[in-house]
C-alpha cells in the first residue's frame, strides 16, 4: 500500500462492502432471461415439477427420476424450448442423495435450464439419455466412473478418465484424498 | 492346395482392421489414444481413449480454498490459464454477490484475449506441423513468446500466472503497459498476417483441409461442440455476444461464422477471431480509465450458501463452472464443463468415412488441450 492510495480512492470510490453479519444463504433471483426460460419450463414440465428455482438466467426444475426421459423429450420437442444441446451432466454428492444435473441449453432460442434428479446412493439408476443427444453417452461415463451412477440403456459404460480395475468412486464425498496406495 | 477349398465369396470377405494410435503420437498433442478400425484406407470407427492425465482436478478442489482453487483451474487447459481463471473467479463472484470494478474487468479482458491470440497462434503452428509444413509454427511461436514475456512482466509468470483474483485481479499492471501492449499488437499482427498469407490459400492446405472432416450443425449440437469448431458449422453462437460479461458489451467486434464446417473452416475461424481480439484489445487500451482494480472483500472468500452455474467463451468453446458453496471456505463442489472433452465427442461423426491419411487432420482441427480433457 503506498501513500497515494486514499486520494486515489477518493477520485474513484470503491464499490461498497457488504457490512454486518455474514450472509448465510446467497438469494436465488431470476432476471428477466430467466423468467422467460421459466416460464416456458413450467409449461412444459407442468405435471412433473417437484420443486423450482433459479440465479440469474439459469433456473432450474427437480424432477422424479421415472419422468427424466419423458421431461427431456418434452423440453427438446417444445417449440419454445427447443433445448437442442446438452451442454453439461455432473452429480453432485450430497451423502443422503446424489444429485444429476443435466445443462440444457437452447442456442436458436436462448435457454438456459439444469434439471435436477436426486438418486438414493444406495441404488444409484437413471435412464440413459443416449438416444437424444450424442454427448450424452461420455458425461455418462464419467459420471459412473467418478459416482458409481448406472445409466440404463448406456451401450458403452466402460472406463472413461479412470483406468480398467480401478476400485471406488473417487468423486464421492466418502472417498479418501489422500490416501492412496502406490502402484 | 492341400484341402483348402475356398469359396469366391470368402475370398472376397474382407476384415475390419484395428489401428492403434497414441498415447505417444506426437500428433495427438498430448497423451490421448484413438483406436481407428479402418477397411483399407478408409476409416470405419474410431474410439477415443482419454484419462492419461486425469488429476483429480475437481476433488481437489473440494480441499482447497478458493484462493487456491484459481491455481488448479491454471492447469486445466495450460494454453489459455487466464481464461480459465477469469470463469472461476466469475463463477464464486456471483456466487459472492461482488462486481469487480471497471478498470479490474478491462485488465482482465485484455490478458484473456491476448491469452486468446496466445492459444490461436499455437493452434496455427501446430495445425500446420500436423499437415506437415514446417515453418508457419516458428512464426506462431514467435508471436506467442512475445505475448507470453507480456505475461511474465504484467503477472510474473509465463504460464501458471494466479493473477486474476476473486473480487477482480491481484494488483494493477505495471505503468508503461499500455505502450508496450500497442506495441506488442502490432508485432503479433504481422505474425498473425504472415501466418495467414502462408498458409489460408496454400494449393497443399487447401487440398488437405477441404472437404475433409465436415460435420453438419444438428450433428455438432448434438454433440455438444461449441466455439470456433461450432461456429465453422454454421451457428454464430459466441458467449461473449449471447451472454455478454465482463466488459464485452462495451466493444464492438464480429463473430466469424463458416459455411461447410469442415477442416479449413474451423481453421480459418480461428484466424479471423485473432484479428477481432487484436481488435478488442485495442479498443479496450482506449477505454481503459484509472482506478482500483480489486473490489472491497474479506481476505478469505467465503462465498454464501447456493449454487451458480456460470459459462463463458475460452479460445476452445464453452467452459462452463458448476460451484456448490456451503458456506465454508472451501467449496462443496466444483465442475468443469471443458470444451475441448465436449469436441472430442464429435470427433467420431467427424472421422467416419475419412482416410486415415486425414486423421490427424481432423484431431488437429479440433485444437484440443488434454489437460482440461482428462481434468
Amino acid at each position: 500500500m503506498t501513500e497515494q492510495q486514499p486520494a486515489e480512492e477518493q477520485a474513484a470510490p470503491r464499490p461498497a462492502a457488504h457490512r454486518g453479519p455474514p450472509i448465510e444463504v446467497a438469494e436465488e433471483v431470476l432476471d428477466s432471461r430467466g423468467e422467460h426460460t421459466a416460464g416456458a419450463l413450467r409449461l412444459a414440465l407442468r405435471d412433473m415439477t417437484i420443486e423450482s428455482g433459479g440465479r440469474d438466467d439459469v433456473p432450474w426444475v427437480r424432477i422424479a427420476r421415472e419422468n427424466l426421459t419423458r421431461a427431456v423429450e418434452s423440453c427438446v420437442r417444445s417449440p419454445n424450448l427447443r433445448m437442442d444441446m446438452l451442454h453439461c451432466l455432473f452429480a453432485v454428492d450430497y451423502e443422503e442423495r446424489i444429485e444429476l444435473n443435466y445443462v440444457l441449453f437452447s442456442l436458436g432460442n436462448a435457454h438456459k435450464a439444469l434439471l435436477k434428479v436426486d438418486v438414493p446412493p444406495d441404488e444409484a439408476r437413471v435412464a440413459s439419455l443416449t438416444g437424444v443427444w450424442e454427448a450424452a453417452g461420455w458425461y455418462e461415463r464419467e459420471t459412473h466412473d467418478l459416482f458409481g451412477v448406472e445409466f440404463d440403456g448406456n451401450p458403452d459404460m466402460s472406463p472413461l478418465i479412470l483406468y480398467e480395475g480401478f476400485e471406488g468412486y473417487p468423486g464421492l464425498r466418502s472417498f479418501p484424498l489422500h490416501d492412496y496406495e502406490e502402484w | 492346395m492341400v484341402g483348402v477349398t475356398v469359396t469366391t465369396e470368402q475370398a472376397y470377405d474382407t476384415v475390419d482392421m484395428m489401428l492403434n494410435m497414441g498415447p505417444q503420437h506426437p500428433a495427438t498433442h498430448g497423451v490421448f489414444r484413438m483406436v481407428l478400425t479402418v477397411d483399407g484406407e478408409r476409416v470405419v470407427d474410431v474410439t477415443p481413449h482419454i484419462g492419461y492425465l486425469h488429476r483429480g482436478s475437481e476433488k481437489l478442489a473440494e480441499n482447497e480454498s478458493y484462493g487456491q482453487v484459481v491455481t488448479l483451474f491454471d492447469r486445466l487447459d495450460y494454453v489459455s490459464n487466464l481464461n480459465n481463471e477469469l470463469i472461476f473467479c466469475r463463477a464464486a463472484e456471483r456466487l459472492m454477490g461482488i462486481e469487480p470494478p471497471e478498470r479490474g474487468q478491462y485488465i482482465r479482458v485484455i490478458l484473456a484475449e491476448l491469452n486468446r491470440l496466445a492459444s490461436h497462434l499455437l493452434f496455427i503452428g501446430t495445425y500446420a506441423i500436423d499437415l506437415g509444413a514446417m515453418t508457419p509454427i516458428m512464426y506462431g511461436f514467435r508471436e506467442r513468446e512475445r505475448i507470453q514475456n507480456m505475461f511474465e512482466s504484467v503477472t510474473g509468470a509465463r504460464m501458471m500466472h494466479n493473477f486474476i483474483r476473486i473480487g477482480g485481479v491481484k494488483e494493477d499492471v505495471p505503468p508503461d503497459f499500455v505502450p508496450r501492449v500497442r506495441a506488442l499488437l502490432d508485432d503479433v499482427e504481422r505474425g498473425v498476417q504472415e501466418c495467414d498469407r502462408l498458409l489460408t490459400f496454400n494449393e497443399v492446405f487447401l487440398a488437405r483441409t477441404r472437404g475433409v472432416g465436415v460435420i453438419d450443425l444438428p450433428t455438432a449440437l448434438s454433440c455438444g461442440l461449441t466455439g470456433p469448431s461450432l461456429r465453422a458449422s454454421g451457428l454464430a453462437y459466441d458467449v461473449r455476444k449471447d451472454y455478454p460479461y465482463e466488459v464485452y458489451p462495451y466493444l464492438s467486434y464480429r463473430v466469424p461464422v463458416g459455411e461447410n464446417g469442415d477442416c479449413w473452416d474451423r481453421y480459418y475461424m480461428r484466424v479471423l477471431e485473432c484479428y477481432e481480439s487484436l481488435s478488442m484489445i485495442r479498443q479496450c487500451l482506449d477505454q481503459m480509465e484509472e482506478g482500483p482494480v480489486m473490489a472491497q472483500m474479506r481476505r478469505i472468500a467465503r462465498p454464501p450458501k447456493g449454487e451458480v452455474y456460470v459459462h463463458g467463451e475460452n479460445p476452445r468453446g464453452d467452459i462452463g463452472v458448476f460451484l456448490v458453496s456451503d458456506g465454508t471456505d472451501k467449496p462443496y463442489r466444483v465442475k468443469v464443463r471443458p470444451p475441448s472433452f465436449c469436441n472430442l465427442v464429435s470427433l467420431r461423426p467427424m472421422m467416419r468415412d475419412a482416410y486415415i491419411a486425414d486423421a490427424v487432420a481432423i484431431l488437429g482441427s479440433l485444437d484440443i488441450v488434454l489437460g482440461e480433457v482428462d481434468r
